[in-house]
């Protein structure tokens, strides 16, 4: 009897205790929740991003018109071969400024389409308009590669600046 | 009695919710978040521009603006005369202390922040002309950006200039 009795003691499942595997796996998910939140601006990776020593944390990405602006190709071949690619891919030779339109599908203008540059920042600032977002929200969002020639980069502020758009984010990473 | 026992019997069993569905859930959103969040994310500069002047008012400023010149090579220079950033080098790898050298402006800030504080002695804002050579590099021009949000500047008028 006392044997029975000894068997049904070691028959008892052994169970892992979950709980604090599935609080670690929650936490990690909020932390990646909040963490994707900022990342909301669409990035061409064709950009060599500069980098800055004092730069702010991009915690709202609302009202943001991302202009990329890209350097020679030359120069991006001899930094990023695979940028160089992805740029051939997505646009025409000539194109210096890059855009994203709703469906996210790349919009390129070269040198001398800056007129259709304006017409393209005033769109999306009427669109952020009519959705509600306050016009001192509403900023161009400035990807300059760090090779690019200034006047490219003034250029798409220019044009922003004759689509009533005047508050300018510099994209950047940080340096350290 | 017998009989009474054996009906309780199974009532007594602990009531177990499965929340192993609940957890796979879990884990797939995890590694959604995972692969979709990159963690070094971009940073800001904000920079507004100057409405423009009609030319009507012909009054002159309190305090005498500040003029930042940067040329095609990127050598940076505070009003026409003191050099506060070296050419640019674009073959420094980025994160070794020689780029980090190259794009700290210490003097260009010491500048900047005597000029603001002169405008907010005589409670005016600063005015910052920023001319940068066609052919500049855009890193040049964000090393000054990030020196002028160090002073607490964040209206600049910009310009563009010929490269000679």
């Amino acid at each position: 009897m006392a044997k029975k009795n000894a068997r049904s003691q070691e028959e008892v499942k052994s169970e892992m205790d979950m709980s604090p595997m599935i609080d670690c796996c929650f936490l990690l998910l909020m932390f990646f929740i909040v963490n994707a939140a900022q990342i909301t601006v669409s990035k061409d990776p064709s950009v060599n991003m500069p980098h800055a020593v004092s730069a702010s944390e991009m915690k709202d990405a609302n009202g943001c018109i991302v202009v990329n602006v890209f350097a020679d190709p030359e120069i991006m071949s001899a930094k990023n071969a695979k940028a160089l690619e992805k740029y051939n891919k997505a646009y025409a030779p000539g194109t210096i400024w890059g855009v994203a339109d709703a469906n996210q599908n790349s919009i390129g203008y070269n040198k001398s389409q800056a007129q259709e540059l304006t017409d393209f920042i005033t769109k999306q600032r009427e669109a952020m308009e009519a959705k509600g977002v306050k016009p001192e929200m509403i900023r161009l969002y400035l990807r300059g590669d760090a090779d690019a020639p200034w006047e490219r980069s003034s250029g798409a502020i220019r044009a922003a600046a004759a689509a009533g758009v005047t508050n300018i984010v510099f994209g950047t990473l940080p340096a350290e | 009695m017998a009989r009474h026992k054996k009906i309780q019997a199974p009532e007594e069993e602990e009531m177990t919710s499965n929340i192993s569905s609940m957890i796979d859930c879990c884990f797939l959103l995890l590694i959604y978040f995972l692969v979709a969040t990159s963690l070094v994310s971009e940073k800001k500069l904000d920079i507004s521009i100057p409405p423009p002047s009609d030319g009507s008012s012909s009054k002159k400023p309190k305090v005498d603006p500040g003029n930042i010149y940067v040329t095609k090579a990127g050598v940076v220079t505070w009003n026409e005369g003191l050099t506060v950033g070296e050419a640019y080098d674009p073959s420094l790898e980025p994160g070794t202390p020689a780029y980090l050298q190259q794009r700290q402006m210490e003097s260009l800030v010491e500048s900047l922040k005597m000029l603001k504080d002169q405008a907010d002695s005589v409670d005016t804002t600063p005015v910052v002309m920023l001319h940068g050579a066609a052919g500049a590099p855009h890193q040049r021009i964000v090393d000054v950006m990030a020196a002028l949000s160090e002073a607490g500047i964040h209206s600049v008028g910009l310009s563009t200039t010929s490269d000679e």
